[in-house]
C-alpha cells in the first residue's frame, strides 16, 4: 500500500458526523435568519474542519495508529473547531459567564485529562468513550474560548487579563507537551505501542514515513507544545491587535510611501 | 531642618537636600535617578574590565601557535569576559537606563519601592565583586559563560571559580528580579493621569515585556545553578552521568533561560532606537502597535525556541524541526521591526546627530546578526557552523553591534538630560566611525573565520592558511574599538567639566522626561503636563494638529492595582517558574526507575498526608483571619493567625521528622538522582514556607502590638497571597511526588 | 603541521552529506544577502534622500500603514517557510537514519580522540576510512562533552558522557581531511585537532591489518631498555601497548604510535625531535594536558623514544 492508496481509501462516512454536520448548519442558518454575513465563513470553517478530523484517514490513524494524528485531531476538536464556532455566532444579547479560572481549567483539563494513560487507551477502544472524548472537547473547548471569543461582546474579558489567561493556558499545556515529547515512549498512551494488526498500514507508517513509537510520541508532544502554544499566541495577538484597534486613530495619510514631504527636494 | 528644603517622596521617605550631597549621600540614595546613575557609572567599569579582558583575548589570538596566555588563563579570561558582559554590563546598563527613565517618561515621581531599587543595585555591586573575588580564591571560573555540565562539575572544575560564578549569579538573579519586579509595578501603577497602556513610550513598553521576561527566564537559570551547587558542594548526580544524572538537561535548564536572556539584553535597546529614531527623523514612529504588539510576540515565543542552542547535542530531527520552525518564527517579529524603523525615517527630516548615526548604525549591525541568526535556525547549516568563530561572529554583531550600540544611541541622546551638559558632536563623530570601523574590522572577519573551521573558545589554533591573517585584522579591530571606548569616556569626561548647558529639551523631543529641567529635580516634575496622545510635548507645542484629536486625558478601561499586591503576584509568578523547573527536573529524574530507593519505597504517603491536610488547612484559617481584618475584628484575625501559624510549623515538623527518617536509613541527597531531586524540590518548599512563617509571626507580632485601633497591618492580604501560592505548590508537589508514587 | 587542501572547509564539501549542508547554508546566504541589501539600501537611501538640510517645519506626521505593514510581515513569513522546506529537505540527506552497528566508535577524552574498529583496530586522533564508502561513526565521551567534527565529510555531532550519538562521514575522494573538537572541554580545547584519512579500499585494508597485531619485542637495546622505561616509570599506568601489559584507557592506546601523524593531538609532528621533546616535558608543548611531566633524565627520554619509533 502507498501513501497515495491510504489516503484515498481510509475515509470514513460515518453517518452520525454527518447529520451531526447536517444539523449543525441548519440550526445555524436559523440562528442566523438565513444571511450570509462575514462571520459565516468562521462557522463553515468549524463544520469543515470537524467533518474532516472525523472523516478523513486522520481519524482512522488517530485511532490506535499513530499517536501524533490523535494529538492532531485533538487540538482541532479542542482549540480549533470551538474557537470558529463561537466567532461563527451571531451576536447576542445576553449570556452566561462563570468566573474567568473555571473557563481556563475547563480548557486545561480537557487537554490533560485525556491523557491520562487509561483514559487515553479506554477512547481509542472503546466507542461509547470515543463519543464523549470528542463531545467533551467540543463543549471543553467552546467553554474555554467563550470569555474571549463568546456572542456576548460586552461580556468578554479585557484584552491584557486576556493575554495572561491566554499566556497561562499556553504554559500548563506546554509542560504536558514537554512531558509527552520527553518520555519513554508508551508512557504516554500505551494503546500506540501495540497498534491493530494491520500489516500494510504498520509497514506505511513504520517505514515509509518513519515513525517508530518513540517518535511518534515526541511528534505527539511536540505538536501540543509547538504549534499548541503557536494557537494561544495568535490569539494574544489578535487581542493586542483588537485591544490597540480600539483606540488608534485612522491613518493620518494614506499613502506614506509618497515622495516625502516639498521641503526636501529644495537642496 | 529647614522645611523648604524637605521633600516627600511617594514612598514616604522625607529627604533632605543637604543630604544628598557628598559620596555618603550617593550610596544612602533612594532617588531612582541617582540609582540609575550608579547602574550606569557601575556599569561602565565592568565594561572596561570586560573589554581588557576582550583585548587580551584578541592579543593571544593575533598570532597562530602564540604561548603569551597559558590556557588555563586564557579559559578564565573568556569565561569572565562573557559572564562579565551579559549580567554585569548589558542586563545592568539596560537596567539602570530604565531605572533612570521610565518614571520621568510616565511622569512618576520614582519608583514604585525605591528602597528595593536600592538593595537591586547593591546586589548588582556584590554579585559584581563576589565573582572578582574568585581571581584571588583560587582562580576565576573557566568553564565558559554557560558552564556545561559536567565541565564545570567538581571533578574537571576543582577550583572554587565555579562556586563563585554560580553565588554570583544566584545574587545577581535577585537583584534583576526583584528590580524587575519593581519595574512591573511602577509601569503598571504610578503612571500620570492620561498616560495609558497604549500610549507609554516604546522604551516603557519594551522594558515592561522585559522584566516580564526577566522574571520568567531568571528562575530557570537559579534552578539549573542551584542544583550545579548541590552537585559540587553535596556530592549529587544531576548532571554527572557516571551517577545516571543528564548532562543535557542542564543545557535545556540553561536555555531556557538563555535564549530569553538574548532578548532580554535586545529589547530595552529596541525601545531607545524606536525613541531616538522618530525624535531625529521628526515623525512619530511608523506603526506603534506593531512594534509594540510584536514586542510581546517575541516575550512568549523567546520561551518556545531554546533548543536552536542544541542542535548538536543529537535530540532527534523530529525536536530540530520543530524548533527550527519556533526558532524561525520568532525571526518575524523580530524582523518586522526594522522595518517599522526604516518606515519612521522615510519622509523625515532627518537630523544626523552622533545618536541617530548609531542609531542607524544599530540597524544595519543588528540586521547582519538577525540574519546570520537566522542561518541557525536553519538547523542542518547549525549543524556544521555550531560552536565556531561563525557564532562568535553572530552574537556579538546582536549584543554589541547591535545592542551596544543603541545603548551609545541613548546614551548620546539621554546624557544631557541627566548631566545637563552636551556631549561634544565633534568628538562623538570621530568616537562613532572609529567605532563601527573597529567593530566590523573585528567581527565580520570572524565569519570567514567559521567557514574555515575555526572553533570557538581555543586558547590558539594551528597555522593553517589565512587564520593568522584573519585573526590579525580581527585583532586591529578590536583596538580600534578599545580606542573609540577611551575616547568616549573622554567625551563624557570633557562633557560633564566644560560641556555646553543642554536646557530642559535641546532635541525637542516628545515624551515627558524632555518636560523637566536637565537634570531633573529631586521630585522629577513641577507639574507633569496634560497626557492626551503617545507624545505629550508634541501635543503641546501643535495644539492645531495633536496625535489624536479628541482623546481624553483620561480614557476609561484601565484601572490601576495597588502596588503591594502587584508587587507580590508578580513575585509569586516567578517563583512559580522557579518550581515548575524543580518539578520539571523531579519527574525527568523518577521517568525511569534506576537504583537504590524511590518514592515509593522510601516515603510514607498516610503520614505525609496528615501534614499535607495540615498545610492545606493553614490556608483556610488565613482566609478566616483575612476576613477578620476586612471585617475590622481583631480578635478573629489574631486566633487565625495564630492557628494558621501553628498549622505551619506542624506541617514543617513533619517535614522535618521525615527527613530524619530519610537519613536514618541513609537516603541522603547523594544517595541516588531521586533522593537529589526529592531533597531540592521538597527542601525549596520547606524554605518557603519557613519565609512564610516568619512573614506571619512578625505580621502577628505587629498587629498585637498595634493596639485595639490599629491592629490592621496592610501586610496581611499581600502575606496571605504568598501563603496561598506555596500552598498551591504542595499541591502540586504532593501529587507529583506522593500520589503519583502510591496511586 | 596539519596540511589540508581547501582553506573554506565548510563550503568544500566532500561527501553528499557535507555538500547538502553546504548547499543549503548557500541558498541561506544568499536571501540574507538580499534582505540585507534592501534594508541597509533603504536605511542609507532614508539617511540621504531624508536629511534635513534647513527647511523650515516638520515634515508629514504619518503614524503608520496597516496594509504595508501587514504585507511586509507576509513577506517576511514567506521567505521563512521557502527556507524551512529546504531544511527539511537537507536534513533528510545529510543525516540519513542510522540503524546499523557503527563501524566506528569515537570517544572523546580530555584532550584526545579514541578510535576503536569494529574490525578491532584502535587508533587515536587520526581516523582512518575507506573512500567512496559511507561510514558509521558512534560518538561517546570518557569525560566532558565534545563534540566530532570534519566538516568536510558531513555535520557535526557533540560526544555526551551517557548519551551515545550517531553521524555518517563519508569521503568521496582519497585524502586527508581536517576537523576538530567544537565544544569547548577544558584547558587544551584548542589542541583536540582530529584528523581523518580517506584511502583507497585496499589500503585501508592494509592499514586495519597493521593496526590489528601487538606490538613486537623490541630488536635494539636502546629499545629494549626504552620498553623498561615504559613499564617502570608509570608510562604503563594510562597507556595500553598490546602485548605488554594490561588495558587501561586514560591515555591514548601507543600499540601503533609510530604509525600517526602527530603528538598531542595535533599540537606537533610526531617526528624525532619532538618526541623527545614531548617525553622530556609535554607540559612544555601542550599545558595543562593530562600527561605530566615525569622529569626522565635525557638517557630515558632517548630509549623510551627509540621504543616508541619502533610501534609501527
Amino acid at each position: 500500500m502507498s501513501t497515495k492508496e491510504y489516503l484515498m481509501s481510509a475515509w470514513s462516512w460515518n453517518p452520525i458526523v454527518i447529520g451531526a454536520c447536517a444539523i449543525a448548519l441548519v440550526a445555524y442558518a436559523g440562528l442566523a435568519g438565513f444571511k450570509w454575513r462575514a462571520r459565516s465563513w468562521y462557522f463553515l470553517g468549524a463544520v469543515a474542519i470537524f467533518f474532516l478530523t472525523l472523516a478523513s484517514p486522520l481519524n482512522a490513524l488517530a485511532n490506535g495508529f499513530l499517536f501524533s494524528a490523535h494529538m492532531l485531531q485533538h487540538m482541532l476538536l479542542l482549540l480549533i473547531v470551538p474557537l470558529l464556532l463561537l466567532l461563527g455566532l451571531p451576536e447576542m444579547g445576553a449570556g452566561f459567564r462563570a468566573p474567568p479560572w473555571l473557563h481556563w481549567f475547563a480548557g486545561v483539563s480537557a487537554m490533560w485529562i485525556w491523557h491520562e494513560r487509561t483514559l487515553c487507551d479506554l477512547a481509542t477502544r472503546t466507542e461509547t468513550v470515543r463519543v464523549i472524548q470528542i463531545i467533551s472537547l467540543l463543549a471543553l473547548g467552546a467553554l474555554f474560548w467563550w470569555p474571549l471569543a463568546g456572542p456576548v461582546e460586552r461580556r468578554r474579558m479585557p484584552p491584557l487579563r486576556g493575554v495572561a489567561y491566554l499566556f497561562s493556558a499556553c504554559i500548563a499545556c506546554s509542560v504536558l507537551g514537554i512531558f509527552i515529547a520527553f518520555s519513554p515512549a508508551g508512557a504516554v498512551c500505551p494503546v500506540y505501542l501495540n497498534p491493530p494488526n494491520q500489516p500494510a498500514l504498520l509497514n506505511l507508517i513504520r517505514h515509509d514515513w518513519g515513525f517508530t513509537p518513540a517518535r511518534d510520541q515526541q511528534t505527539g508532544g511536540l505538536l501540543m507544545w509547538v504549534p499548541g502554544c503557536g494557537i494561544y499566541l495568535a490569539g494574544i495577538l489578535a487581542l493586542l491587535a483588537r485591544w490597540y484597534g480600539s483606540v488608534e486613530k485612522p491613518e493620518a495619510s494614506p499613502a506614506p510611501f509618497l515622495p516625502a514631504h516639498p521641503n526636501a527636494e529644495e537642496h | 531642618m529647614n522645611p523648604a528644603s524637605t521633600a516627600i517622596s511617594p514612598a514616604g521617605i522625607v529627604t533632605d537636600e543637604a543630604a544628598e550631597r557628598g559620596l555618603l549621600s550617593w550610596v544612602a540614595t533612594v532617588d531612582h535617578k541617582r540609582i540609575g546613575i550608579l547602574y550606569l557609572v557601575t556599569t561602565f567599569g565592568f565594561f572596561l574590565v570586560g573589554g581588557v579582558e576582550a583585548l587580551l583575548i584578541r592579543l593571544q589570538l593575533a598570532v597562530p601557535n602564540n604561548h603569551l596566555i597559558k590556557p588555563e588563563t586564557y579559559n578564565q579570561l573568556f569565561t569572565m569576559h562573557g559572564t562579565t558582559m551579559v549580567f554585569l554590563v548589558v542586563m545592568p546598563a539596560l537596567i539602570g537606563f530604565a531605572n533612570y527613565l521610565v518614571p520621568l517618561m510616565i511622569g512618576a515621581r520614582d519608583m514604585a519601592f525605591p528602597r528595593l531599587n536600592a538593595m537591586s543595585y547593591w546586589l548588582l555591586v556584590l554579585g559584581g565583586l563576589l565573582l572578582h573575588f574568585s581571581i584571588v580564591a583560587g582562580g576565576a571560573p573557566a568553564a565558559g559563560w554557560f558552564a556545561y555540565a559536567p565541565l564545570s562539575e567538581s571533578p574537571f572544575s576543582s577550583s572554587n571559580g565555579v562556586d563563585y560564578w554560580i553565588l554570583a549569579l544566584l545574587i545577581l538573579g535577585i537583584g534583576s528580579v526583584a528590580g524587575s519586579i519593581n519595574m512591573i509595578v511602577t509601569i503598571l501603577t504610578l503612571r500620570a493621569p492620561g498616560m495609558t497602556l497604549r500610549r507609554v513610550p516604546l522604551f516603557v513598553w519594551m522594558v515592561l515585556i522585559n522584566s516580564f521576561l526577566i522574571i520568567g527566564a531568571m528562575p530557570a537559570l537559579n534552578a539549573d545553578i542551584v542544583m550545579l551547587f548541590i552537585d559540587r558542594q553535596l556530592e549529587a548526580h544531576f548532571f554527572l552521568a557516571n551517577g545516571g544524572g543528564s548532562p543535557v538537561l542542564w543545557q535545556h535548564f540553561f536555555w531556557t533561560f538563555g535564549h530569553p536572556e538574548v532578548y532580554i539584553m535586545a529589547l530595552p535597546a529596541f525601545g531607545m532606537i524606536s525613541e531616538v529614531i522618530p525624535v531625529f527623523s521628526r515623525k512619530p514612529i511608523f506603526g506603534y502597535s506593531f512594534v509594540a504588539a510584536s514586542t510581546v510576540a517575541i516575550g512568549l515565543l523567546s520561551f518556545g525556541v531554546w533548543a536552536h542552542h542544541m542542535f548538536t547535542v543529537g535530540l532527534g530531527h523530529t525536536a530540530d524541526l520543530f524548533f527550527a520552525a519556533a526558532s524561525m518564527a520568532i525571526a518575524v517579529p523580530t524582523g518586522i521591526k526594522v522595518f517599522n524603523w526604516i518606515a519612521t525615517m522615510w519622509g523625515g527630516a532627518i537630523r544626523c546627530t552622533t545618536s541617530m548615526l548609531y542609531a542607524m548604525a544599530f540597524i544595519i549591525q543588528f540586521v547582519v546578526g538577525g540574519l546570520s541568526g537566522i542561518t541557525f535556525a536553519v538547523a542542518p547549516v547549525d549543524w556544521q557552523m555550531h560552536n565556531t568563530y561563525y557564532v562568535v561572529a553572530h552574537f556579538h554583531y546582536v549584543l554589541f553591534g547591535g545592542t551596544l550600540f543603541g545603548m551609545l544611541a541613548g546614551l548620546y541622546y539621554w546624557f544631557p538630560k541627566i548631566s545637563g551638559r552636551m556631549l561634544s558632536e565633534k568628538v562623538g563623530r570621530w568616537q562613532f566611525w572609529l567605532a563601527v570601523i573597529g567593530f566590523n574590522l573585528t567581527f565580520f572577519v570572524q565569519h570567514f573565520l567559521g567557514f574555515m573551521g575555526m572553533p570557538r573558545e581555543v586558547y590558539t589554533y594551528p597555522d593553517l592558511p589565512g587564520w593568522g591573517m584573519i585573526n590579525m585584522l580581527s585583532t586591529i579591530g578590536a583596538f580600534i574599538l578599545g580606542f573609540s571606548m577611551l575616547l568616549l569616556g573622554a567625551n563624557i569626561l570633557w562633557s560633564l567639566l566644560r560641556g555646553a548647558p543642554a536646557g530642559d529639551n535641546p532635541w525637542n523631543a516628545w515624551t515627558l522626561e524632555w518636560a523637566t529641567a536637565s537634570p531633573p529635580p529631586m521630585n522629577n516634575f513641577e507639574r507633569v503636563p496634560l497626557i492626551r496622545g503617545r507624545r505629550p510635548l508634541w501635543d503641546l507645542a501643535h495644539p492645531e494638529q495633536p496625535d489624536s484629536p479628541g482623546a481624553t486625558p483620561q480614557p476609561a478601561g484601565e484601572t490601576a492595582i495597588a502596588k503591594n499586591k502587584a508587587s507580590m503576584i508578580v513575585f509569586i509568578i516567578s517563583e512559580g517558574f522557579f518550581f515548575l523547573m524543580l518539578v520539571i527536573a523531579y519527574v525527568y529524574y523518577n521517568r525511569t526507575a534506576g537504583t537504590g530507593p524511590t518514592a515509593a519505597s522510601s516515603l510514607n504517603l498516610r503520614r505525609t498526608g496528615v501534614f499535607t491536610v495540615c498545610l492545606f488547612a493553614s490556608s483556610f484559617t488565613l482566609w478566616l483571619a483575612e476576613r477578620g481584618f476586612r471585617r475590622r475584628s481583631r480578635a478573629a484575625m489574631l486566633s487565625w493567625l495564630a492557628v494558621t501559624i501553628a498549622l505551619g510549623g506542624i506541617f514543617l515538623a513533619g517535614q522535618a521528622s521525615e527527613y530524619w527518617g530519610l537519613f536514618e536509613n541513609g537516603v541522603t541527597v547523594h544517595t541516588n538522582l531521586f533522593a537529589a531531586a526529592f531533597f531540592t524540590l521538597t527542601g525549596f518548599h520547606g524554605l518557603h514556607v519557613t519565609i512564610g512563617l516568619i512573614a506571619l509571626l512578625i505580621v502577628l507580632w505587629l498587629s498585637r502590638r498595634g493596639g485595639e485601633e490599629d491592629f490592621r497591618s496592610p501586610a496581611l492580604e499581600t502575606l496571605g497571597l504568598y501563603w496561598h501560592f506555596v500552598d498551591g505548590v504542595w499541591v502540586v508537589v504532593f501529587s507529583v511526588v506522593y500520589l503519583r508514587a502510591f496511586l | 603541521m596539519i596540511t589540508q587542501a581547501a582553506s573554506d572547509l565548510v563550503l568544500s564539501p566532500a561527501s553528499p552529506e557535507a555538500k547538502a549542508l553546504a548547499d543549503l547554508f548557500v541558498v541561506t546566504l544568499i536571501v540574507c544577502a538580499v534582505i540585507f541589501a534592501i534594508v541597509a539600501g533603504l536605511t542609507a537611501w532614508c539617511a540621504l534622500k531624508f536629511r534635513h538640510r534647513g527647511q523650515p517645519g516638520e515634515p508629514p506626521q504619518v503614524a503608520g500603514n496597516k496594509k504595508l505593514e501587514i504585507s511586509w510581515t507576509l513577506a517576511s513569513v514567506v521567505a521563512l517557510i521557502f527556507l524551512f522546506v529546504l531544511t527539511v529537505q537537507a536534513m533528510r540527506i545529510s543525516d540519513p537514519p542510522s540503524e546499523r552497528t557503527p563501524d566506528i566508535t569515537v570517544i572523546g577524552h580530555q584532550w584526545w580522540w579514541e578510535a576503536r574498529y569494529a574490525g578491532g583496530a584502535v587508533a587515536a586522533n587520526e581516523i582512518h576510512i575507506p573512500a567512496k564508502t559511507d561510514v558509521l561513526v558512534k560518538v561517546d565521551s570518557a569525560d566532558v562533552i565534545h563534540a566530532f567534527w570534519v566538516p568536510q565529510l558531513g555535520r557535526k555531532m557533540d560526544a555526551i558522557p551517557g548519551h551515545p550519538n550517531r553521524l555518517w562521514i563519508r569521503a568521496d575522494q582519497p585524502g586527508e581531511y581536517t576537523g576538530a573538537c567544537s565544544v569547548f572541554c577544558g584547558a587544551q580545547h584548542a589542541w583536540m585537532r582530529l584528523l581523518v584519512v580517506a584511502e583507497s579500499q585496499e589500503e585501508f585494508a592494509e592499514w586495519s591489518a597493521r593496526q590489528t597485531p601487538a606490538a613486537k619485542t623490541p630488536a635494539t637495546p636502546e629499545a629494549a631498555r626504552g620498553r623498561q622505561v615504559f613499564l617502570a616509570r608509570t608510562c604503563v599506568k594510562c597507556h595500553f601497548i598490546r602485548g605488554v601489559d594490561a588495558e587501561v584507557q586514560a591515555g591514548p592506546d601507543l600499540t601503533h604510535f609510530a604509525s600517526r601523524q602527530s603528538i598531542g593531538t595535533g599540537v606537533v609532528t610526531n617526528d624525532a625531535t619532538h618526541l623527545r621533546l614531548w617525553l622530556a616535558d609535554p607540559q612544555q608543548i601542550k599545558p595543562a594536558c593530562l600527561m605530566p611531566d615525569f622529569h626522565l633524565s635525557i638517557g630515558e627520554v632517548g630509549d623510551l623514544a627509540s621504543y616508541l619509533e619502533t610501534l609501527k
